[in-house]
């Protein structure tokens, strides 16, 4: 494993905010972090496997949705505000919708929903929130979304 | 650029880990902060919230590493005043205590940095006769007869018909660009390039898109397609196309391949602006820059632009195009009419330096430097790679980034080089992209055997400790021959 080297394109992508994701690796370690995060919440809660899933599932729904679809602008000031009124979201990729990175995004936490769901057993009320989770996530991601604040939530003044 | 998988794992999982301490600190400083009142109800915050992060809560953990004072002349080895911290590297406090060092950080690359033989008592000659600053804009009292003789010189020496000069590098990428495009024009820079140019074409107004670092056949599909579609809305034809490039990119250490641009610049009328801030004074046979080396037309490049902070020791940044492009800028760019000229002293030192590179002080100091330059930088270079570091940058280039990668050993690598009187610059985000933070080092040619040999030996002792040699180290030639006369019976 240590002697795998990949290669780095360069990108084209000016802003330093979401150009760290498209260099290699990063998919593989955003499903590292679930899967260690999986197992930390089974043995530091002793519940079951299903439980453990929910907890993680749900957990990713709050971590991701505050910081890819509520946050806005950028953890610096050397690009003067020009992203300050987009969501992390809607600046990957420079706005383009339906790239590879947006379609690995989405099917991240369905399939997370799938495993929590059967896991579970379907039973009822860790079905609801997992089923309100997945529901926001998915529908926040739409192309139809993009720069859409419903009723003004975390719209500018 | 090569990264070992594992490595790209880790440093993503370790800046995601540096990023969620920040958070959760930042949560508990705001509600700490809300119970208390604050005096300034119904003013605008200072900073959006999530603006300043990365510098609260990245940056200011290893603030010890960047913007040491120093308190001699950058030469090859100078004095690094030494800093403590009372609350963990929040404020930094200077003592009195300096470390005798090794530079390996300035942009020092002919060693005009310190006193020099032949520019320092000229300069200190016209300090005298001149004063430090002529107090005024060009047009209006500034232009001395130093100033003309030095924009003749700058213009012989780069191989273009004239020259202008400026008080100082930055501003002048971030001043002409808006005088030479405007709205309805279109700039093509590389996506490497250096922060001025990217100010300079924001403030331009004119339309602003990247090609893929020195990839000229990214930059002739780029070309394609923005002169079939024509201006954004309208869709008219451009008025003007810039593609800029640099000669020597400072955080890669790589040639630009200037050949093939100029080519398809030419091709599809394009203007081809060249800043050769790193380049000019560094590379080619006589010092002249990357043109020199690639064995390019001067003639082809429409405007050369340069500093002479790097090679020359001095101050200042310079544009040089034909006569009527300089003649221009004489009338419109707002640095010549408003901003002070550069000082005299600096204009002296400007001159002498060029005289001693181009052979014209009656001695061969000129290429004797030049070709110490060259041979440093071959040699560090190959006796690095040997070692297993990952190496950027071209054969012939005097700037060369060793790939560090992983956060924690940005600081680990600039403490333990500290430590034993060795001074590194080292880059990360956001200057560099989040994965290849990197430590930086500029060859000079005042740098002698000995301190390359010193050099070698602490970065690679650090290098083992911190962990940074991804490629195999080749091994030494005896160890080989030792192993092949085993015999097995």
């Amino acid at each position: 494993m240590a002697n795998l080297y990949v290669r780095a394109a360069p990108t084209t992508d000016l802003n330093r905010n979401t150009e760290w994701f498209t260099y290699p690796g990063v998919w593989s370690t955003y499903i590292l972090i679930l899967f260690f995060s999986w197992l930390m919440v089974l043995s530091i809660f002793a519940c079951s496997p299903g439980m453990a899933w929910t907890v993680v599932h749900l957990s990713h729904f709050f971590v991701t949705y505050q910081f890819f679809h509520w946050k806005k602008g950028t953890p610096f000031a050397e690009d003067q505000g020009i992203y300050n009124r987009l969501t992390w979201w809607e600046q990957i990729d420079s706005g383009k919708q339906l790239t590879r990175n947006r379609k690995f995004l989405t099917v991240v936490p369905i399939v997370l929903y799938l495993i929590a769901s059967h896991t579970t057993d379907y039973q009822h009320p860790m079905l609801f929130f997992n089923t309100l989770a997945v529901f926001v996530l998915v529908v926040a991601k739409f192309p139809h979304m993009h720069k859409v604040r419903i009723f003004g939530i975390n719209a500018d003044q | 650029m090569i990264i070992p998988y594992l490595t790209a794992l880790t440093t993503y999982f370790s800046y995601g880990l540096l990023f969620a301490f920040g958070q959760l600190r930042d949560f508990f400083r705001k509600s700490v902060d809300w119970w208390s009142a604050s005096t300034l109800q119904g003013y605008a915050p200072i900073c959006l919230g999530l603006e300043d992060f990365y510098i609260r809560r990245l940056y200011l953990r290893i603030q010890d590493c960047f913007n040491r004072p120093i308190s001699s002349p950058p030469d090859a080895w100078f004095d690094v005043v030494e800093r403590v911290s009372n609350d963990n590297n929040k404020t930094l406090k200077r003592t009195t205590k300096v470390n005798r060092c090794l530079n390996l950080g300035s942009y020092n690359y002919l060693g005009f940095a310190a006193a020099d033989e032949y520019c320092t008592p000229r300069v200190i000659e016209c300090l005298k006769k001149y004063t430090p600053s002529t107090c005024s804009t060009r047009v209006d009292g500034g232009t001395t007869i130093l100033h003309a003789e030095m924009e003749e010189c700058v213009a012989n020496f780069v191989g273009k018909p004239a020259a202008i000069v400026f008080g100082m590098g930055y501003v002048t990428n971030s001043a002409i660009l808006p005088v030479l495009i405007g709205k309805g024009g279109l700039i093509i820079s590389d996506s490497l390039n250096h922060n001025s140019i990217v100010n300079g074409a924001r403030g331009s107004g004119a339309t602003v898109r990247v090609f893929q670092h020195n990839t000229p056949s990214h930059l002739e599909s780029v070309l394609r397609e923005q002169i079939a579609d024509g201006q954004p809305r309208t869709h008219r034809p451009w008025k003007k196309i810039i593609v800029v490039v640099e000669g020597i990119y400072s955080m890669e250490g790589e040639l630009c391949k200037l050949p093939e641009i100029v080519s398809i610049c030419k091709k599809y009328k394009a203007f081809v602006y060249l800043d050769e801030a790193h380049s000019i004074g560094a590379v080619g046979k006589s010092g002249r820059g990357v043109c020199e080396l690639l064995g390019v037309d001067t003639a082809d490049v429409d405007i050369m632009m340069g500093t002479f902070t790097k090679s020359f020791g001095s101050s200042g940044g310079y544009i040089a195009g034909s006569k009527e492009l300089i003649q221009y800028l004489k009338y419109t760019c707002p640095t010549h009419l408003y901003a002070t000229s550069i000082s005299a002293p600096a204009a002296q030192q400007i001159i002498s330096s060029i005289k001693v590179v181009l052979g014209e002080d009656g001695s061969s100091r000129g290429a004797q430097k030049l070709a110490r330059i060259r041979e440093n930088s071959n040699f560090f270079r190959s006796e690095l790679q040997k070692m297993g570091f990952e190496v950027l940058g071209d054969n012939d280039s005097p700037v060369m980034p060793i790939m560090l990668y992983n956060p924690a050993k940005i600081p680990a690598f600039s403490r333990e080089c500290l430590k034993r009187n060795v001074a590194v610059v080292t880059v990360a985000f956001p200057a560099t992209p989040l994965l290849l933070a990197r430590a930086r080092i500029c060859i000079s040619a005042s740098h002698s055997r000995e301190d390359l040999l010193k050099a070698l030996e602490v970065i690679g002792t650090v290098g083992d400790m911190v962990g940074v040699k991804y490629f195999p180290a080749e091994p030494n030639k005896q160890q080989v021959e030792v192993g092949q006369v085993k015999k097995v019976d």
